[in-house]
């Protein structure tokens, strides 16, 4: 038995570890201090930078988890016109890049866009500067982030017993009291997890909000290295993003508390059904969402393609095409197969301290901007080839730099704590009597992982597998970065027509994004539904 | 089919696909690899247009100016880029400062590009020039109101003003220029009188800052030219007119777009050819058409839309101070509260 736990430590800890490099360049920052720069920050921009960003984190917290949350409910717990297709159409929001939609918001809503002009023009309501506070850009963050929330909570709801929601029925509870005391309760572990990640993707955001002009911590970092060069202080200020990260995931952990949620597959019965006004106005409500987060800037976006379609598509489009798809697909299925190495149940994980703690590095990627986490890469395989020189090798560099396989490492750090945070909830849900059971059977390890553990946790790997997916094919500055020649993707190619000002143009490749990415969608429905069929 | 095997196989795919792509890359004749932060749409048109001169294949990666020149500090003598293009001076400036380039003086450089356009050394060498200037709505202000960058930050234009973000490279070369030309004092306090006029958040773009003055939001603002040759392209009826500033003091400040040759170029002869070629009257001219920039070589008439702009007279600040004064700028920028 020890020599078990032995074997899976050290896979554990190596996937781990090496998942986790960035994360100890970045930390190594510290070894060249820079009091100067520091000097600057901490007297001039520092404190605001923090307000402004912790404000951004309150607002889109709160806005995601409201939004999230009872959008799950309605359509898993209520029935009403549309409900079915709408319960896919909130997907899809999550395969429009952020920068995108808030190029198309601030095209249509800012002081200068249709909406502002006709409502001036027409009802004669002064215009305002939308960028001004922070209002504006943590609508913009909810609407683009809610579907963390939804797509894990959803899951949650669907997995919620029917008798616990029948017996708060017939003790006379109204839906809105059950949906408090016993559907959030019990979903609680989806919506931190929703909730984490989503606040470590606006934390590392760096596309919307140099859009909006708003200063966040990661507009110091870039600040240190592009106008002080101080790769140096951009690492060190990056290392307190890992670390809030780290104490957001640990209070993820507390708010989840001991509890764990074994449950069973729900009926397909809806407990609720909403009829007459009320359903319409529930419908209203779900398609304002809907419309809001996608119709409304899909419909822009093809305005915008439709006129400059001539000019700007071309054979490099295939190119474009097959680049963004292997990279996504390649990356996706390395992320998950990791995440799921990470997740698997074990008793040896659950006593172990030091792997629960190489388990929570390796997730910590997310919250660094992409730039820092390529750069330190960059740097992490330098010092390789440093001690490799030392020790009478040769540089690796020249190998690895501009090399696909730097790039999927890229991917694979920085989107690791999708896929696990998603499988490790599935892992969750098995219960201690399956293992039990198969060990009395006389299974061995690798059969109960192949035959228990894992069709148990097919719904959160390919949940996972999705979101990393999508996550993927909307990168943008390790991709920049890191790709190597000839492999530009649709990203890239969106960002560099936006960053000039060829809105029209760069709607082009950010249509065939959301296109790609819907129809990832529907692949991951399709095996959705397959497995909580067979389960 | 065990974990193993899933894993192993991972692993194998992404190595076969590793060594597809180097098999692909090995398979070239002669070819110059550039890093270019100039995006894509402008710089392939020239780069096709070099490959049909002269056989010479030309092989590019874009990227953001300081991630790759931190790529490229990395890389060392194993990279694999012969040139670095960029936008701004004071990256050229850094990137020369960092030891990435070789000297380049050729002849034909010399006789193409005006000296004050090229690093002294030959370290990079300007391949076009770009004006930053006022533009303003015709509807609303009068050419006469107008004079100087620092004229902005008084009264008069209290609430009137948009501004592009203090985060682009275009606005702390300006600041530093002024800083070069005032002082620190007074450039603090010029940019303490454009932030106090402001009418909005500032810009994160010169296009968003001339859609703000045409609905009105402000009256007047500062732009590349170009950007505004693309949208008069695109609306031609468009209220809205350049001024060239500080024709009576310092002249419009301008600034440039270049490249050099790496210091561990494979292929600095191909690189120079190319930055020779990018240099000649032919190329120049595809620099002012596609992009409305003015050209570098002055032996060359600028494009007939950019012509149309009139003359103006150009700051004469030697192009390495904007990279010199590039921190102090920030520094003062974010000081003041300018986003």
């Amino acid at each position: 038995m020890e020599k078990n736990c032995f074997k899976s430590k050290i896979w554990i800890s190596v996937v781990a570890l090496l998942v986790a490099m960035p994360i100890f360049v970045v930390a190594f920052s510290w070894a060249l201090p820079e009091h100067e720069l520091w000097a600057h920050f901490s007297e001039n921009i520092l404190s605001d930078l923090i307000s402004s960003t912790l404000i951004l984190l309150l607002g889109v917290g709160v806005g995601v988890t409201l939004l999230g949350t009872v959008l799950a409910y309605l359509v898993v717990m209520v029935e009403f016109p549309g409900r079915k297709w709408l319960e896919w159409a909130l997907f899809l929001p999550f395969a429009i890049p952020a920068y995108v939609l808030a190029f198309v918001y601030l095209g249509v809503f800012d002081y200068s866009g249709y909406a502002q002009v006709w409502m001036r023009e027409t009802l004669g309501i002064p215009g305002f500067d939308i960028r001004a506070g922070s209002w504006a850009i943590i609508l913009m963050f909810v609407l683009v982030f809610y579907p963390y929330v939804y797509m894990m909570t959803r899951a949650s709801f669907k997995r919620q017993k029917i008798n616990m929601i029948e017996a708060g029925r017939l003790l006379g509870a109204s839906p809105i009291r059950v949906f408090f005391k016993v559907s959030l309760p019990l979903a609680r572990p989806a919506v931190a997890a929703g909730l984490l990640v989503t606040l470590m993707e606006t934390l590392a955001d760096f596309g919307v909000v140099s859009l909006f002009n708003y200063d966040t911590f990661t507009t110091a970092i870039y600040s240190a290295w592009g106008d002080f060069r101080s790769i140096e202080v951009a690492a060190q200020l990056a290392s307190l993003l890992v670390l809030v990260a780290f104490f957001l995931i640990y209070f993820e952990k507390k708010a989840r508390g001991q509890a764990k949620y074994y449950s069973a597959n729900m009926a397909n019965k809806k407990p609720y059904h909403a009829t007459g006004i009320k359903g319409w106005l529930i419908s209203l409500f779900v398609f304002g969402v809907f419309m809001l987060s996608f119709a409304m800037p899909m419909l822009q976006l093809v305005i915008w393609g439709w006129s400059s379609v001539a000019d700007e598509w071309s054979a490099k489009y295939i190119d474009l095409i097959a680049s963004t798809s292997i990279l996504t697909i390649t990356a996706a299925l390395i992320t998950i197969a990791f995440a799921t190495i990470l997740a698997l149940p074990g008793r040896c994980k659950q006593t172990s301290v030091w792997l629960q703690s190489v388990i929570r590095l390796a997730t910590l990627g997310y919250a660094l901007p992409g730039s820092v986490m390529a750069v330190g890469l960059l740097y992490g395989i330098n010092q390789i080839s440093i001690i490799n020189i030392h020790f009478g090798g040769e540089s690796i560099n020249h190998i690895i730099y501009g090399s696909i396989a730097l790039l999927l490492f890229a991917y694979v750090s920085r989107f690791m704590a999708i896929a696990y945070s998603s499988i490790e909830a599935s892992a969750q849900q098995i219960k201690p009597v399956f293992t039990q059971s198969a060990r009395l059977l006389g299974a061995s390890r690798m059969r109960l992982i192949w035959q228990v553990y894992l069709p148990m946790m097919t719904p959160g790997i390919l949940a996972g597998g999705l979101l990393v997916a999508v996550d993927v094919m909307k990168e943008l500055p390790a991709t920049y970065l890191l790709r190597p020649f000839g492999w530009d993707t649709l990203a890239i190619q969106t960002y560099e027509l936006s960053a000039e000002g060829l809105f029209e143009r760069a709607a082009i490749p950010a249509l065939i994004m959301v296109v790609f990415g819907a129809l990832l969608m529907s692949v991951f429905q399709v095996l959705d539904k397959k497995s909580s069929k067979s389960a | 089919m065990n974990i193993k095997t899933l894993v192993s196989s991972t692993v194998m795919f992404s190595i076969l696909t590793v060594s597809s792509i180097t098999a692909v890359q090995a398979a070239t004749d002669e070819l110059v690899t550039v890093y270019s932060s100039r995006k894509e749409h402008l710089i392939k048109p020239l780069f096709e247009a070099f490959t049909k001169d002269t056989g010479i294949k030309v092989e590019y990666l874009t990227g953001k100016g300081g991630a790759l020149i931190e790529r490229l500090k990395l890389e060392g003598t194993n990279t694999k880029a012969d040139m670095f293009m960029t936008v701004d001076a004071g990256n050229l400036w850094y990137a020369g400062s960092q030891d990435l380039f070789q000297g380049v003086q050729t002849d034909t450089l010399k006789s193409n590009i005006p000296a004050y356009l090229r690093d002294p050394q030959g370290l990079w060498t300007g391949l076009s020039v770009r004006a930053r200037t006022i533009v303003y709505n015709t509807d609303r202000v009068q050419s006469e109101e107008l004079s100087t960058y620092a004229d902005l930050a008084t009264d008069k234009w209290a609430g009137r003003l948009c501004l592009r973000t203090s985060k682009k490279v275009y606005t702390k070369s300006l600041v530093s220029s002024l800083i070069h030309h005032h002082g620190k004092d007074k450039t603090a306090d010029i940019v303490k009188g454009w932030i106090n006029n402001l009418a909005a958040t500032p810009n994160a773009k010169d296009s968003h800052v001339m859609s703000a003055i045409l609905s009105g939001q402000c009256d007047v603002g500062l732009v590349n030219t170009y950007y505004y040759g693309r949208l008069m392209d695109k609306k031609p009826n468009s209220p809205l007119k350049l001024f060239w500033a500080n024709q009576n003091t310092t002249g419009v400040h301008v600034n440039v777009s270049g490249a050099g040759v790496t210091k561990y170029a494979s292929n600095a002869k191909a690189a120079i050819q190319l930055l020779e070629w990018l240099s000649s009257a032919k190329a120049q001219a595809i620099y002012g058409s596609l992009n409305k920039e003015y050209p570098a070589n002055q032996n060359i008439a600028s494009d007939d839309v950019v012509s149309a702009w009139g003359s103006f007279k150009q700051d004469d600040m030697n192009l390495a101070q904007a990279g010199i004064l590039q921190a102090d700028a920030v520094k003062l920028m974010q000081i003041q509260g300018y986003r």
